[in-house]
């Protein structure tokens, strides 16, 4: 119903299509490719059994579906005749990248350290890369509300918490 | 008993009207802080309602998609950052009205014109669900295909950067959601030889991974930003004046954002934005709106609001979601082991009364804590991102490891989070991907039905009108992005180029 209008070309014009939609014009076929060689390892059914739609079917039709709608991108600006000024999204910030690791690590660790324990590692390493310096506010942040959130979450709702592969050895049901 | 007496009995219950309450606090907070949005909120109390009875987990989460949905107002008004995307019209003369000093008429007029909105659309929901109910009882799995297939062209029409991206990833949303053990013949697809991946990919994860943390990732770019809070807020309940000057564009807001919550896909943002331009197109003081209007903060709300309500009816009646949210609250449904649709109308009937009641409920709730506490909830923008995100962190891993109490899930979480990052910069939304995620079983399913109905012969799809009726509104779905800039110079011939 509603689009915000968008991007364009100079003098307003139609914009051409960019390096970066073709860019991901391309990952997507890629992607869709590798998924459609993936479809040809189902195990093979009987028609019998598949009654006429066999286990790769509805996939194959998402993907055919896809990679349609990935060749029209680069030619929708065209298409909708977009005009204005295209604004080029600035590269992802170092410190983004950085974000991810931590949380991959602090989920990675989780099954060593059970979850309390990495909710206090998020809630100290994380105020930490942010930038975050007043330590007399970080670290009671970071024991008293994980403690907070176990208490209410394992203790009253019963909410399942890993207890990682450490517990026994510190003695931890 | 009256079923709707039945409904409005269960949520009459201390218990009940307590988590409501729970609800439209959590959603105001959520809906004020700019960054967290009631999707976000719905995913991450989701798999923690999996221990409560269906009629108080599904209660408080429609209460706070009502609250969030207003709380966004708050934060619009006062700092000119919506809390919620339904919010950014609101701010359009919400802040220049708080700049003058009339934050807290803007704030009161928000609050009464969303109340007007949100019961409006109740009463709509109260009567249209059961009578689509009834009709889509007719339904056989040709005509549901084509509903679905409806539905997921529809993405074409939300609000984003790009029609096209937003079918490719409700596409990918379909395609996630074929993952695992098919369920006609046993074969394993797209397992990759992990025997996690063999129940296919859960709901839950996905969604708080691609609601809270690809939004987490996304702030970690924007930890400098400093907001202009208006502090001095005095609630004010409109003025008859003020009345008068709004009842036109809360009574068409209420419609148009009814009607919009009523289209599978478009949610309350699209409704925000429609309403918030009628209420301009209306006026005979066009020249005040975007300097501090007061129709232009009624307007909006009234249809944001209103499309709550009527976002519930295909949700409810059909299984089809009306908006983001409220797929999140039909995979809810699912998780307690209904099944949403028809069949749910007709066999528990007091199921769907009970929600209608929390909404309604829900609303009043808001109307009173929205006016009573506008200025605490104002000063929750002041809670350091520092300390804010590592908390979403927090529950985001509670949630997705406590939902089948496995540490893959909380990977499944991580990928979605950074996988939906990753798109939403390339302007695909999270929502778009959602709707497929949801959809995409019942398309399936209802396609390999019907192809064993029709000996496999396409052609019989068209035997049915109904579904000669979706397949027809499916192309307009797909062709409207690119008919209607015609349609809009076409009838202002004389206007500019802009």
């Amino acid at each position: 119903m509603t689009s915000i209008p968008g991007n364009g070309g100079r003098n307003g014009e139609p914009e051409p299509a960019t390096r970066t939609d073709i860019g991901v014009t391309l990952v997507i076929l890629t992607v869709a490719l590798a998924l459609w060689l993936e479809t040809t390892t189902f195990e093979a059914v009987s028609t019998l059994l598949a009654q006429n739609i066999p286990p790769e079917f509805f996939p194959r039709l998402v993907l055919v579906t896809i990679v349609v709608l990935a060749l029209v991108l680069p030619f929708e600006p065209l298409i909708l005749k977009r005009r204005g000024a295209r604004r080029r999204s600035a590269p992802i910030p170092v410190m983004t990248w950085m974000t991810a690791t931590l949380l991959a690590a602090v989920a990675a660790s989780m099954a060593w350290i059970g979850t309390l324990a990495s909710m206090v590692l998020a809630c100290l390493l994380l105020p930490a890369l942010w930038g975050e310096r007043r330590m007399t506010r970080v670290i009671p942040f970071a024991l008293l509300f994980p403690g907070a959130v176990a208490l209410v979450f394992s203790g009253l709702l019963k909410v399942p918490f890993e207890p990682g592969l450490l517990a026994p050895l510190l003695g931890v049901d | 008993m009256d079923p709707v007496l039945h409904g409005l009995m269960l949520v009459a219950q201390p218990f009940n009207l307590a988590l409501i309450l729970a609800g439209v606090l959590v959603g105001v907070v959520v809906g004020a802080l700019p960054g967290l949005s009631s999707p976000m909120a719905v995913a991450l109390l989701m798999p923690f309602t999996v221990t409560l009875d269906p009629v108080p987990a599904i209660s408080m989460l429609a209460a706070l998609y009502c609250a969030g949905t207003f709380g966004g107002s708050i934060t619009a008004i006062l700092i000119n950052a919506p809390g919620a995307p339904p919010a950014v019209a609101t701010a359009f003369d919400g802040y220049p009205m708080a700049k003058k000093g009339e934050a807290g008429r803007a704030l009161g007029m928000a609050a009464v014109a969303s109340v007007i909105g949100g019961v409006f659309s109740l009463l709509v929901f109260l009567l249209a669900t059961p009578w689509l109910a009834e009709v889509a009882l007719s339904f056989r799995p040709p005509e549901y295909f084509a509903l679905a297939v409806f539905a997921l062209s529809m993405l074409a029409t939300v609000s984003g950067r790009s029609p096209v991206r937003n079918l490719i990833a409700g596409a990918v949303g379909v395609l996630i959601g074929t993952a695992g053990i098919h369920l006609t013949t046993g074969v394993q697809r797209f397992t990759f030889g992990v025997p996690e991946l063999a129940d296919g990919i859960h709901f839950v994860p996905v969604l708080i991974g691609l609601f809270a943390m690809s939004e987490l990732l996304s702030q970690s770019r924007t930890l400098d930003v400093l907001y202009e809070r208006i502090t001095s807020v005095v609630i004010r309940l409109p003025s008859r004046d003020d009345f008068r000057k709004v009842r036109g564009p809360i009574l068409r807001s209420s419609v148009i954002g009814t009607f919009v919550g009523i289209l599978p896909a478009e949610g309350s943002t699209v409704a925000a934005i429609i309403g918030y331009n009628e209420a301009k197109r209306w006026s005979k003081h066009k020249g005040e709106f975007g300097h501090g209007a007061i129709e232009g903060v009624a307007g909006p709300e009234a249809a944001n609001n209103a499309a709550t309500g009527g976002a519930m009816v295909p949700t409810l009646a059909l299984g089809i979601p009306g908006s983001s949210t409220t797929a999140l609250i039909l995979a809810a449904l699912i998780m307690h082991g209904f099944r949403p649709g028809p069949y749910l109308v007709q066999q528990t009937p007091e199921f769907i009364y009970a929600i209608f009641g929390a909404m309604l409920v829900a609303n009043f709730l808001f109307l009173g804590i929205g006016l009573a506490g506008a200025k605490v909830f104002s000063r929750i923008t002041m809670i350091p991102p520092t300390f804010l995100w590592p908390s979403v962190f927090v529950f985001s891993m509670i949630g997705a490891y406590s939902f089948s109490g496995s540490l893959f899930d909380v990977w499944v979480m991580l990928a979605a989070g950074i996988g939906g990052f990753v798109m939403n910069r390339h302007g695909f939304g999270p929502a778009p991907l959602v709707m497929g995620l949801i959809l995409g079983a019942m398309v399936e399913e209802r396609l390999s039905q019907s192809m064993i109905m029709f000996d496999n012969d396409w052609l019989r799809f068209f035997d049915s009108p109904i579904v000669v009726v979706f397949f027809v509104l499916t192309v307009v779905g797909l062709a409207w992005p690119a008919l209607a800039p015609r349609f809009r110079r076409r009838a202002a011939p004389s206007e500019p180029a802009p």
